[in-house]
């Protein structure tokens, strides 16, 4: 298969951000070498949606903290290469920018390739990684000590969507449709016990080859088990909309819910009138959303004027607790290396994020386990709170 | 466990019906074949080709339904004359490994011209069928399903009055059976070559229409293709025929095994039919007996 390289790419990034940082003349960055956050990104290939929207956030945040001066005086670069979304590639790629850049943070771009990294992180010791992936497996800090994610793993995102279901309507059948792939296969042993204790019935668990476009007897499978609630996992379009259409022409009346890849607004919207009433998981708010105080995202729409999707937000969110890893680890006057990285991290309490979470968030373990149920409004082609932010404990 | 035959006629249904779009898919890559010997590992991205000129221009210069499928299937045949002529002419008498080589390259190179026209974002084509479910006694049959096997089926079915009846169906099974005697006859075989990469081409954006319009078009909806392949060589790389045969089977094993074994076993079961077919018959269900297998 073609892949394009964007190897220009990173050098584009760098000069912009030289360019950013002249205002404040050659001695601005004095004080120490820069900081590098460095990057898979997956800018081609079947990820590319989310790698490009990653890589916008990641940006943007990294021009926020040098515009105000950098971290504690050092300036913050942003080192990345197209990695096609291969894990291959993005090992390729970590291992010339650890020896070109040594980087102190690091964005991977999947879960195949955060766990095939891990023990190379691990005998590296000099950075914290965090990346596309929320699979559960990561959750994990005593096997993934150096890693983290910016927000709930699968998981915890299918327990907010179950929580929200218990109480919307206690002992409600649900209904799994996931693909037969690792990040589709991730939630669904351990959610479907997860629904029992919330007390709702696990009808009909529904798994599709990858990159299947017919599911036309996975609908007729669906429609006997008859759920009041169908959960999509593992999937970003493709088969969730002919499965809606498909369910509706057979007078289903199941409510379609998905997971975090599956819900950007632009996404959700191309399904047109399918789109009705679906819902799902969101642990960021979304660009457009005005309500409550966001100081962030009113700054990334003056960065930005037209719409930025979810992965921009999970990019961008990354990008700013790393950032406060690195300020809270030099204002205790540590070392920046992994350990002392990860456990600034994990210090942080009640962090206001900017609005980007509704709520203040912590970061005990690897994920923050807070969501928010969004519905799909297809008269004014918005995802539209459907839930107030859900904290899951530990 | 009681039987539910309804569940089973339903499932069938749906099999047959994603069974004719291999069928027309395998058509196209059996016609290039039987008229060229290539095998034409590319036949996936044409259909996403097709799929994506369609989504341009009904979507992109909002054209009606039926002028923009017009359209998708002339930009497919243009491309199929210009790849014909340009790349695969050019390869004759090469080795047969060499072309199929060439044919991969092509594909490649069409998932990059869909990136970086369309973006790799998946899309949605914009609805034509009718989207009342179709009921065969009790048994229901999603719309999209439904049309699209009908509209293959009467594709597959002027196909075949074509080769049977009409001067260049004539001809292409004339080059087909024996290249050195249609010569000898005045047949212009050159221009049967590009004939059927035309038609094939035609043939694969049709099917990508139907296919995109059922599950969305994305630059990897080429992998399609890969099942394709599966249908061909079940069926026979030279029949047209095996081509309709294999496919209703493949689609039909495809859709039980998905219903009563799980999705995870759809890919297993259709391999498993390809392998206990090549054991019984090499050359596949109809596949005549010298072709070279790669």
């Amino acid at each position: 298969m073609l892949t394009m390289t964007r190897r220009g790419f990173g050098g584009l990034a760098l000069g912009a951000g030289a360019a950013a940082a002249l205002p404040f003349g050659g001695g601005a960055w004095a004080q120490g070498a820069d900081i590098v956050l460095g990057g898979s990104i997956p800018m081609t290939g079947v990820f590319a949606f989310a790698g490009i929207g990653i890589h916008a956030g990641i940006s943007d945040y990294v021009k926020i903290v040098n515009d105000a001066g950098g971290i504690k005086g050092r300036k913050l670069r942003f080192a990345f290469e197209d990695t096609a979304y291969k894990v291959d590639a993005s090992v390729a790629v970590f291992n010339k920018l650890v020896a070109q850049e040594k980087p102190t943070l690091y964005y991977g771009d999947s879960t195949g390739f955060s766990k095939t990294i891990n023990p190379e992180l691990e005998r590296n010791g000099g950075m914290i990684m965090a990346g596309a992936s929320f699979a559960s497996e990561l959750n994990d800090p005593k096997k993934f000590p150096l890693q983290f994610m910016a927000g709930p793993d699968y998981t915890e995102m299918v327990g907010i969507l179950l929580r929200y279901i218990a109480k919307e309507k206690p002992g409600a059948k649900v209904a799994f449709v996931h693909s037969d792939t690792e990040f589709g296969r991730d939630p669904i042993a351990t959610s479907e016990k997860k629904a029992v204790e919330q007390g709702l019935k696990v009808v009909e668990k529904i798994v599709t080859p990858p990159g299947s476009v017919d599911i036309s007897t996975e609908v007729l499978k669906l429609r006997r088990a008859a759920p009041d609630f169908t959960i999509f996992h593992g999937y970003v379009m493709a088969p969730i909309p002919e499965f809606i259409a498909q369910a509706k022409q057979m007078g289903m009346t199941s409510r379609f819910m998905g997971t975090f890849w599956s819900m950007d607004n632009s996404m959700v919207q191309k399904m047109g009138d399918l789109a009705d009433g679906f819902m799902g998981v969101m642990p960021y708010r979304y660009y457009y959303d005005t309500e409550g105080n966001a100081p962030m995202l009113a700054k990334i729409r003056q960065m930005r004027p037209e719409y930025q999707s979810t992965a921009y937000m999970q990019g961008f969110l990354t990008a700013m607790l790393m950032t406060e890893a690195v300020k809270r680890t030099l204002e205790s006057g540590q070392d920046l290396n992994g350990k002392t990285l990860k456990a600034s991290l994990n210090s942080i309490k009640d962090f206001d994020t900017g609005g980007i979470i509704g709520v203040p968030i912590s970061i005990p373990g690897n994920s923050i386990p807070v969501g928010r149920i969004y519905r799909a409004d297809v008269q004014k082609k918005l995802m539209v709170p459907a839930s107030d932010w859900i904290k899951l404990e530990a | 466990m009681e039987m539910d035959w309804l569940l089973l006629a339903e499932v069938s249904l749906a099999g047959l019906g994603t069974g004719g779009l291999y069928a027309l898919t395998a058509l196209a890559f059996v016609i290039i074949y039987k008229a060229t010997r290539v095998v034409n590992l590319a036949i996936g991205e044409i259909l996403m080709l097709g799929a994506y000129a369609f989504f341009g221009l009904a979507a992109g210069w909002a054209l009606p339904w039926w002028v923009a499928a017009l359209g998708a299937l002339a930009v497919a045949g243009v491309f199929g004359a210009v790849v014909e002529r340009t790349i695969i002419r050019p390869m004759l008498g090469e080795s047969p490994i060499s072309v199929f080589m060439v044919t991969v390259g092509l594909g490649s190179m069409l998932v990059g011209v869909v990136e970086l026209i369309w973006t790799a974002d998946p899309h949605r084509l914009p609805e034509f069928m009718p989207n009342t479910p179709i009921l065969i006694g009790d048994a229901f049959l999603a719309p999209k399903i439904g049309y699209g096997f009908m509209v293959a089926a009467a594709v597959i079915a002027v196909f075949v009055l074509l080769f049977r009846f009409w001067r260049g169906g004539v001809a292409l099974r004339a080059t087909a059976s024996d290249q050195a005697a249609a010569y000898s006859v005045g047949i212009n075989v050159p221009g049967v070559f590009s004939l059927a990469w035309i038609v094939a081409c035609m043939v694969a954006a049709g099917a990508g229409i139907l296919v995109g319009s059922i599950g969305g078009i994305s630059s990897t909806m080429g992998v399609f293709g890969l099942s394709v392949l599966v249908v061909v060589i079940v069926g026979g790389l030279d029949s047209v025929p095996g081509a309709l045969v294999a496919g209703l089977l493949v689609g039909l094993v495809e859709a039980l095994a998905g219903a009563y074994l799980g999705g995870e076993f759809k890919l297993l079961a259709t391999f498993s039919l390809l392998v206990a077919v090549l054991m019984v018959h090499p050359y596949g269900l109809f596949g005549t007996r010298e072709i070279e297998r790669l």
